[in-house]
């Protein structure tokens, strides 16, 4: 079952309308993506560790989400340095560590934690329901808002689905191996997700004439505007464009 | 609506699946009349669901007429008016409720009769007050458990208010609670329905005639008529546990519905 | 498969961006509201199935069937998968938001391509099927793993080799999506003809 570990809260953060914390996020996760010096960066990485702070997330549920962040970092540490051309730190025989390598990596360690910081706490702390509402309200086409909560909504069917073939097909003595055998059963059971899929679809399109559908979406605007919000996005929009151009002016 | 013609009516009506030549409903006939509550009993596969969806025009017959309201309806766009004063609720929630939070789904139909955000919304809080759902109004839809999804799929249909239900399997996979709930709100509903289901002591409870599908053709008449509580105990476990009841027609007479009430 | 934050210049991720934006906006010209819950549950589907691991050995590794999302649903691949990968960053933080741009394109230009080159092959012959699954599952890794090759490529040149290992590291995936794709599409075939026909069926 998929989770929302974030989405749930009252800190000021969750309180905020999905719009800004939309464009916020935006705003800061590409400033920090285009930022390239160690002195600038950390400001970044500042900001988002104030703002997961702020947004008070379980710190549990954080370290597992970053889990596989961690692993793609290190695997990064392992091969770049290792890989990059440039003036040698260290060497044992062949193997040559990098100054390019070391920098690129400590780089990478630091913009991706940031954005991934910026992304947990701005973005997984709302509902997709409420991320939906807020992309529809930034005049995303609706057709694509559309698709995204349905999308949503059927991944929780569609998984139970796949549980229950797949424990079916376990009862009946099936064992996963290296084998053609259990390729053939994991692409029919795929194959069996898409015809159910495509199955419900007709349903769901059914239930939604009954109902009058139209061709118009419509979301439900829950939020009411507020001075702080405003406030806030023009805060984070400031910050990020004044760290930019000091960035390429300064260094 | 005078008193003599049904609401709805299917006379003739003929289908067979796109591609195969087997009928799965037959020069069928139905009548509805303002006020029925009837109750269809059938094994699987009759073409109770093809019914149903005959009705709502989702399903294109090869023959046959269909008059709702008074009106003959024959293409897509003289379903359009009907669909929202008909109500399905489908056989399976998960179908129905396709909006990300309950209060989106259930003002989604009225949404789309042309009523503003907030009249649709005070529709929508009414309706699922009336269920006792008022607890979920802002809960995500596929974190509901089975019989909460029944419910908000019923307070959907019923917020658009509806002049007939069609009921397709309304207690397929539900816990006696919420059938108990389900009857109970079912009896306190003003309107016309028709219940498609396996179980005999459910449709007993909630409605006042009784049907039966066999070869594509609804079967009204030459039946047995039930006095006496036992015996729906006993055609009860006949039907559920063997469906073999082809040709029955089983009239609830009044005074065992009441019975069965309280 | 995708990159994570972080990696890319910022060229190389506005231009994806600006590719992934194309793409979707094509796709969804393509999709009309009958036909956009087909879209929309179809992604479901492709999301679930990326939590499909099969066993390479004492490894495991899960499934991607890109290949079949783009025989299924030809350019409207694009906002199908952004759709998927968008909620696979909410819910795993896989991928992300800058490099979501990236990351689409990686996933979906093959998927279209694929869609091109093989669907009409499909269904001449049980065997000419199973064999035009094959490389469509294989092809849109093949490709996949290339065009993210090209992203880490045209970001630093010293990523050259990391980039060779991406697509050596690719290669057994290649040929488990070959199979399963081949298969699947076998199987879809058999079982349910109407999803795959290349005239869009009218589901009613």
């Amino acid at each position: 079952m998929i989770e929302e570990p974030f989405a749930q809260g009252t800190s000021f953060i969750h309180n905020m309308e999905p719009r800004i914390k939309i464009l916020a996020a935006f705003a800061l996760s590409l400033a920090a993506s285009l930022c390239s010096h160690f002195s600038i960066i950390r400001v970044y990485l500042l900001i988002s560790v104030i703002l997961v702070t702020a947004a008070r997330l379980n710190f549990g549920a954080l370290a597992k989400r970053l889990k596989p962040l961690f692993l793609f970092l290190s695997m990064i540490w392992f091969i770049l340095p290792l890989t990059f051309e440039g003036r040698v730190l260290y060497h044992y025989g062949r193997i040559r560590i990098t100054e390019p390598g070391i920098l690129l990596s400590a780089m990478i360690t630091f913009k991706s934690i940031t954005i991934v910081l910026v992304f947990t706490a701005l973005v997984a702390t709302m509902t997709v329901a409420s991320l939906g509402n807020g992309l529809h309200r930034l005049h995303l086409p609706d057709k694509l808002v559309f698709l995204l909560l349905m999308c949503y909504r059927y991944i929780a069917v569609i998984e139970e689905e796949y549980n229950r073939l797949l424990r079916a097909a376990k009862f009946r003595g099936f064992i996963p191996r290296t084998d053609l055998h259990s390729y053939k059963t994991f692409a029919c059971l795929a194959g069996m997700l898409f015809v159910r899929a495509s199955l419900r679809a007709q349903r769901v399109h059914k239930a939604m004439l009954c109902r009058g559908f139209n061709g118009k979406f419509h979301t439900l605007d829950v939020f009411l505007p507020n001075r702080f919000n405003s406030i806030f996005l023009r805060a984070i929009v400031c910050m990020s464009l004044g760290l930019f151009i000091y960035e390429q002016i300064w260094f | 609506m005078a008193e003599n013609t049904g609401i709805i009516r299917l006379e003739d009506i003929s289908y067979s699946y796109p591609g195969t030549d087997s009928k799965v409903l037959d020069h069928l006939n139905l009548e509805i009349f303002q006020g029925d509550r009837i109750g269809m009993i059938a094994p699987n596969g009759t073409g109770k669901t093809t019914l149903l969806h005959t009705i709502m025009g989702l399903c294109k017959p090869d023959g046959g007429t269909i008059t709702i309201f008074g009106n003959a309806l024959k293409n897509e766009k003289d379903f359009l008016p009907v669909r929202s004063k008909i109500g399905l609720l489908f056989q399976d929630s998960d179908d129905q409720l396709f909006c990300p939070t309950v209060m989106e789904d259930v003002a989604f139909g009225p949404l789309n009769l042309g009523f503003s955000h907030g009249q649709a919304v005070d529709m929508a809080k009414k309706t699922l007050e009336s269920l006792g759902m008022s607890a979920f109004e802002q809960s995500i839809t596929h974190r509901l458990s089975g019989g909460q999804k029944r419910l908000v799929a019923l307070a959907a249909v019923l917020a658009m208010n509806p002049r007939v239900l069609l009921l397709d399997e309304p207690t397929a996979g539900l816990d006696n609670t919420v059938k108990e709930r389900l009857i109970h709100i079912l009896n306190q509903l003003d309107i016309s329905y028709l219940v498609i289901s396996h179980e005999f002591d459910f449709v007993s409870a909630v409605t006042d005639k009784i049907y039966s599908m066999e070869n594509g053709r609804v079967l009204t008449n030459a039946g047995i008529n039930i006095h006496h509580h036992d015996h729906v105990r006993k055609h009860s476990t006949l039907i559920s546990t063997e469906y073999s009841l082809p040709g029955f027609f089983l009239e609830v007479q009044q005074h065992k519905k009441k019975a069965l009430k309280k | 498969m995708h990159i994570s934050e972080g990696v890319l210049s910022g060229p190389v991720l506005i231009a994806g961006a600006a590719l992934a934006v194309a793409g979707t906006a094509i796709g969804l010209k393509k999709i009309d509201y009958d036909h956009i819950v087909h879209v929309a549950i179809l992604a479901s589907a492709f999301f679930v199935a990326a939590l499909i691991h099969v066993n390479i050995g004492p490894s495991s590794a899960h499934l991607i069937l890109n290949g079949i999302v783009g025989l299924l649903l030809g350019f409207s691949a694009f906002p199908a998968i952004l759709t998927a990968l968008l909620l696979q960053s909410i819910f795993f933080q896989y991928g992300g938001l800058t490099a979501l741009g990236v990351n689409t394109v990686v996933m979906a230009a093959p998927a279209v391509a694929v869609h091109y080159l093989f669907l009409p092959f499909i269904g001449r012959s049980p065997r000419m099927t199973f064999i035009m699954g094959f490389l469509s599952g294989m092809a849109a890794i093949l490709f996949s793993s290339l065009l993210l090759g090209l992203a880490l490529w045209f970001t630093d040149e010293n990523f050259f080799k990391t980039s060779l290992a991406v697509i050596l590291a690719n290669l057994p995936v290649m040929v488990i999506e070959g199979i399963v794709t081949g298969f699947c599409v076998s199987f879809l075939l058999k079982v349910y003809p109407e999803i795959i026909s290349k005239k869009k069926a009218n589901h009613d």
